[in-house]
């Protein structure tokens, strides 16, 4: 079993796509589904005014209800992302006021939630061959595609390491002034670059017999009809009128 | 270190944005060309490794605890131009798969931790091992001498403190330009940034020293690691270019003399005010509500500068490019 740690958090590795399967979202083109979240976190980020912060929130809480991911596969990757946020919102609350403090945090809260349903609710090769359709260079998107699958396979080589360190009778690296402890941990991520190197070859040989390249087009290309169309439109029209309901505001 | 969405003021962002862009063109413009198909899967697992990396967090004391950027770490292994490339892939899928660091505010992110933190590094790391050896580096067959151990960590630390430095400056500006909407005030952002990231500094430089002396021992031909810039050629000639000499030199003196205007600035208002204020003219209204100002202490000041004078330069290139094919058109014809 593959175990790999994401954010604290002890991930398997089929966990990390199993929502993105047999939900209606999955089966959406990848593009229409990027370009239509991230339009919506633009606005949502741009937005002052906090009861149009607080609709935006609502509104990715609603976008998460319906993708039908399970709420705690959510809760669990939001929780990882909440202590730069709570930082900056209290910093906001002391200097700009309570209501300057809750609509930053709304607000962040409200860009997260859309994007990790936008993540957890896509194979994580569609996500990244949209990129690449959407002219992103191949070298960026090959690179991605590689390093999501290393990922897994590293974390895998360091956690056989430290069982390794452990059975040797290893318990330092808990403090930076523990020179010794130190060398040992660093000396261990050395290890796991240098065993990972040959076994990311061979990974790589294997894939291009497969016939992965550098393109990565899929096969099977997916295509923008109606049901995207409609995803999209909901986006950018609800992204629009959240945009002119803020510049009403300000005015 | 990854500044979430809705944090910096939209223009910030912005200005980020571009900066990455023109930065990560090139960046893949070079890398595009060193990289070859096999070298791929090695690329990759740096990626994936500083992704790791970055996810073992270290204490720092008071109870925080920090992680590794591994911008250092790349440009070592792999060099600058392909650890720009490559620490944009590991914000990317930070970013997109985790919610950490946002969309808009990815400009930033990636101008700190993938433009700056590799490249000061990098420059650190090379400056350093100029003056320790004299100009004759001596390719030792496995292992770290002294010298590259000492440039090592200079260079990680480097990395850590500047890429921070920005990341503060950032979100001053952020506060001044929004007025309190967004950002941190500089008078918390710039000591506590600062502070925390020079103990994590340390971190960051024993980490990858660790982990460079080793690779070098056990595997020095594992990764790229002393690979000369490849464009060195054209960097020499961008280098040695008039222009970028003399917008260096104006950047710097400019840096310099910001302490000067803070410490004079106070008193007095300029000839156009004085004058206007003799002769009991009030400035009027204004047309139109500039969205930047000067910022209030050196770093907010000193963005605004750049910002200032890259725009300018931009313009004037623009404007100097549009009138010279207007007279090579009309030349023409």
């Amino acid at each position: 079993m593959i175990v790999c740690h994401v954010r604290g958090h002890r991930v398997r590795a089929e966990e990390l796509d199993e929502h993105a399967r047999a939900t209606w979202l999955s089966r959406l083109d990848a593009r229409a589904k990027l370009v239509g979240v991230i339009v919506f976190v633009v606005v949502s980020a741009l937005l002052r005014d906090l009861s149009l912060v607080l609709a935006s929130l609502a509104l990715s809480i609603s976008f998460a209800a319906m993708s039908r991911i399970p709420a705690t596969h959510l809760a669990r990757a939001y929780l990882g992302a909440l202590p730069f946020m709570v930082i900056a919102s209290v910093s906001v609350f002391l200097f700009g006021g309570l209501e300057n403090g809750l609509a930053m945090l709304a607000r962040t809260s409200s860009c997260v939630l859309a994007l990790l349903v936008l993540a957890s609710g896509t194979d994580t090769f569609d996500l990244f061959a949209g990129l690449r359709r959407l002219r992103v260079p191949a070298l960026v998107t090959t690179l991605l595609m590689l390093t999501y699958k290393y990922i897994l396979m590293m974390s895998e080589e360091l956690s056989r390491m430290t069982v390794a360190r452990k059975a040797r009778g290893f318990a330092g690296g808990r403090s930076l002034f523990d020179a010794r402890g130190m060398k040992v941990v660093s000396y261990t991520a050395g290890m796991v670059f240098v065993r990972s190197a040959d076994r990311a070859d061979r990974a790589f040989d294997a894939l291009t017999a497969r016939g992965f390249d550098r393109e990565m087009m899929p096969w099977r290309r997916s295509r923008i009809a109606a049901p995207e169309l409609s995803f999209l439109a909901w986006f950018v029209a609800v992204s629009a009128i959240l945009m002119m309901l803020q510049l009403g505001v300000a005015i | 270190m990854h500044i979430p969405d809705g944090l910096m003021d939209p223009s910030v962002a912005l200005v980020g944005w571009g900066e990455f862009l023109a930065a990560i063109a090139i960046a893949l413009f070079f890398a595009g060309k060193a990289v070859r198909e096999k070298d791929l899967p090695r690329i990759a697992v740096l990626c994936a490794g500083i992704f790791v990396a970055q996810m073992l967090n270290f204490p720092v004391g008071g109870g925080t605890t920090g992680h590794l950027i591994g911008g250092m770490l790349f440009a070592l292994m792999a060099g600058p131009v392909i650890a720009m490339v490559g620490m944009t892939v590991i914000l990317l899928i930070q970013a997109l798969m985790f919610g950490d660091g946002g969309i808009t505010a990815f400009g930033l992110n990636a101008v700190n931790m993938a433009v700056i933190a590799p490249l000061s590094g990098w420059g650190v790391y090379t400056l350093i091992m100029k003056v320790l050896q004299h100009g004759t580096p001596e390719p030792k067959a496995s292992g770290l001498s002294k010298a590259e151990g000492v440039a090592v960590m200079a260079g990680a630390w480097a990395s850590v403190f500047l890429a921070a430095s920005a990341c503060a400056a950032e979100l001053a500006v952020s506060y001044a330009v929004s007025g309190g909407t967004y950002g941190i005030a500089g008078a918390v952002s710039i000591p506590a940034m600062l502070g925390y990231h020079a103990i994590i500094g340390i971190g960051e430089a024993v980490i990858t020293v660790g982990v460079v002396a080793y690779v070098s021992m056990a595997a020095p031909g594992a990764f790229v690691k002393h690979e000369a810039p490849k464009p060195a050629e054209g960097w020499r000639k961008v280098a040695s270019s008039k222009v970028v000499q003399a917008t260096a030199a104006v950047l710097v003196v400019f840096a310099l003399c910001l302490p000067l205007y803070f410490m004079y600035s106070s008193e007095g208002a300029d000839g156009l005010e004085k004058t206007m204020e003799d002769s009991g003219v009030t400035e009027g209204e204004a047309v139109l509500t500039s969205p930047f100002s000067y910022g209030e202490d050196y770093f907010a000041a000193l963005f605004a500068g750049m910002l200032g004078f890259v725009v300018v330069a931009l313009s004037a290139i623009g404007l100097l490019t549009v009138i010279r094919s207007r007279k090579v058109r009309t030349e023409q014809a």
